[in-house]
């Protein structure tokens, strides 16, 4: 499937203004504030002064929240977008609700003990991210995140992304549950077709790594698969396609 | 950037749902009705005769010109699996006999099918009649449409040799049937293979010159979908033939591609 960009110049809007450097610029920009979040239940809470809130939202990161308050706009951060700020791009520091400054050990710990498997989920989202992927919650398909190539203003999301595991060396392969049983394939396919997404299956590989920090995440790996419905009813007369096993 | 309301006051994002014509619905009501399909019944039938050694029905008279893309040929007779026996049967084009000429009912066929002794059993011919009745020629996966005229890469002399060797063995009958019957028989069930060649509908198609299948096709019977060590031990044992997986349930048969995507770095 062809991206689906809105608009007859927002392909060109998006090549003149590639999210890396978007992202690039957005990292300075918390650095330069001294950008603190606070961990509250499964989100972390940004406030960021207005000049600088521009490029959060431009780099989708967070989801703003609408308040009165007129010195900071408050933004609501995933706990996966927050450790990525955190810990990959090294931009934003993370706060306990008492203040305290959290090491990256400890807040490592803290989203495990709120996402079950949270290794693999920000496995699967910072290997999209670092791809320059626009990664979002995907909670609204039934999926786990939703994958655009830009900023959703310009360009729909082709991807609708769900997470397995396999190859630790405890019993808890696939344990995440999805695509066990036929009907669940089933609808996750009718559900992406029906909102114009291909499934992707991201796999992420425990390589026999049983606890897993956030320094040795590396070892894990992420496999990609996308899974489509092919129907030979359609497909009788593109040979081309076909031959090229592209339908 | 001006305009970025990409998520309202709710937090909801505005991709729209594309309200794709619901026509499974109708589809489920053709089925029941048994209308689904315009199916041609014919009036000249081709005659088979049942070898229950080869797991295969011997061609006896053969009428129509689907003969072009059904059947396999040894030593100048042409004989048809069970799965293509029994399509053929559905639509009144094949009389199957046994060896004391009675003619086999369709319920007879049914039970044969049911053994699941030659390699195919009812979900598998379900996938088969599903795409034979769209056009597609399907043949099974590792038994050549014929062995005459194999048209090799060796030399002259090395393919006038293997000519030889396969006109001899044409021609000792029996050496042909333990052939077949272990590669019929050898197509297991269960695991995941390959199972059927599958071709474009195509006017041009000659069993001596085939060329590459379109896609292969696997048959997948586990309760559950394929995992990714599993899709890529299947494709492993494709030669990089495009490969499609199906799975077949109350007389639905469902495709799918899984393959890796590898999605690019953007910019």
């Amino acid at each position: 499937m062809a991206p689906r960009w809105k608009g007859r110049t927002a392909e060109a809007k998006a090549l003149a203004d590639p999210i890396s450097k978007i992202v690039s610029d957005l990292q300075s920009s918390l650095l330069q504030s001294e950008a603190h979040a606070s961990l509250s239940g499964s989100s972390a809470l940004l406030p960021v002064e207005p000049q600088h809130a521009e490029i959060l939202t431009r780099a989708c990161f967070g989801r703003p929240i609408i308040t009165a308050d007129k010195v900071n706009q408050w933004f609501q951060l995933s706990l996966e977008e927050a450790f990525y700020l955190s810990h990959h791009l090294g931009c934003l520091k993370i706060t306990h609700h008492q203040g305290t400054t959290c090491s990256i050990a400890e807040l490592w710990q803290y989203m495990k003990s709120k996402i079950a498997n949270f290794p693999h989920y920000y496995k699967a989202y910072s290997h999209l991210r670092t791809k320059n992927w626009v990664v979002r919650p995907g909670s609204q398909y039934g999926v786990d995140f939703v994958a655009y190539r830009h900023h959703p203003s310009l360009v729909h999301s082709e991807y609708a992304v769900i997470v397995l595991s396999e190859g630790g060396s405890s019993s808890d392969d696939g344990v995440d549950g999805r695509l066990m049983v036929w009907s669940d394939l089933y609808c996750t396919i009718r559900l992406c077709g029906s909102v114009a997404k291909t499934l992707l299956v991201l796999t992420v590989n425990k390589n026999g790594h049983g606890t897993v920090s956030p320094t040795t995440l590396d070892g894990y790996s992420v496999e990609e698969r996308s899974i489509r419905r092919w129907s030979a009813e359609q497909n009788r007369e593109d040979q081309v396609a076909a031959a090229n096993g592209t339908k | 950037m001006e305009g970025l309301e990409w998520e309202d006051a709710s937090g909801e994002l505005s991709d729209e749902e594309i309200y794709l014509e619901d026509d499974d619905d109708n589809e489920d009501l053709l089925n029941l009705s048994g209308h689904s399909k315009k199916l041609q019944f014919r009036r000249d039938a081709s005659k088979a005769i049942w070898n229950e050694d080869m797991g295969m029905a011997e061609v006896i008279e053969k009428k129509g010109k689907m003969w072009i893309t059904v059947g396999i040929v040894r030593g100048g007779k042409t004989y048809c699996s069970i799965e293509e026996t029994i399509f053929l049967a559905e639509v009144g084009a094949l009389h199957l006999m046994d060896t004391n000429n009675v003619q086999f009912s369709l319920q007879r066929m049914y039970e044969k099918i049911s053994e699941e002794k030659n390699g195919c059993g009812w979900e598998l011919f379900e996938v088969y009649r599903h795409l034979k009745s769209l056009g597609y020629i399907v043949g099974r996966h590792g038994v050549p449409w014929t062995m005459k005229g194999l048209k090799g890469e060796n030399n002259s002399s090395a393919s006038q040799t293997n000519l030889d060797n396969n006109h001899n063995a044409v021609e000792g009958g029996s050496k042909d049937v333990c052939s077949i019957t272990e590669l019929l028989g050898s197509l297991q069930i269960g695991g995941m293979k390959p199972v059927f060649d599958v071709y474009l509908p195509n006017s041009k198609f000659r069993k001596y010159s085939p060329g590459q299948p379109n896609f292969l096709l696997c048959l997948i019977r586990d309760n559950m979908p394929p995992s990714r060590v599993k899709i890529e031990a299947l494709e492993s044992l494709c030669d990089g033939i495009p490969v499609k997986c199906c799975h077949v349930e109350h007389g639905r048969v469902s495709f799918f591609t899984m393959k890796k995507a590898e999605l690019p770095v953007l910019p």
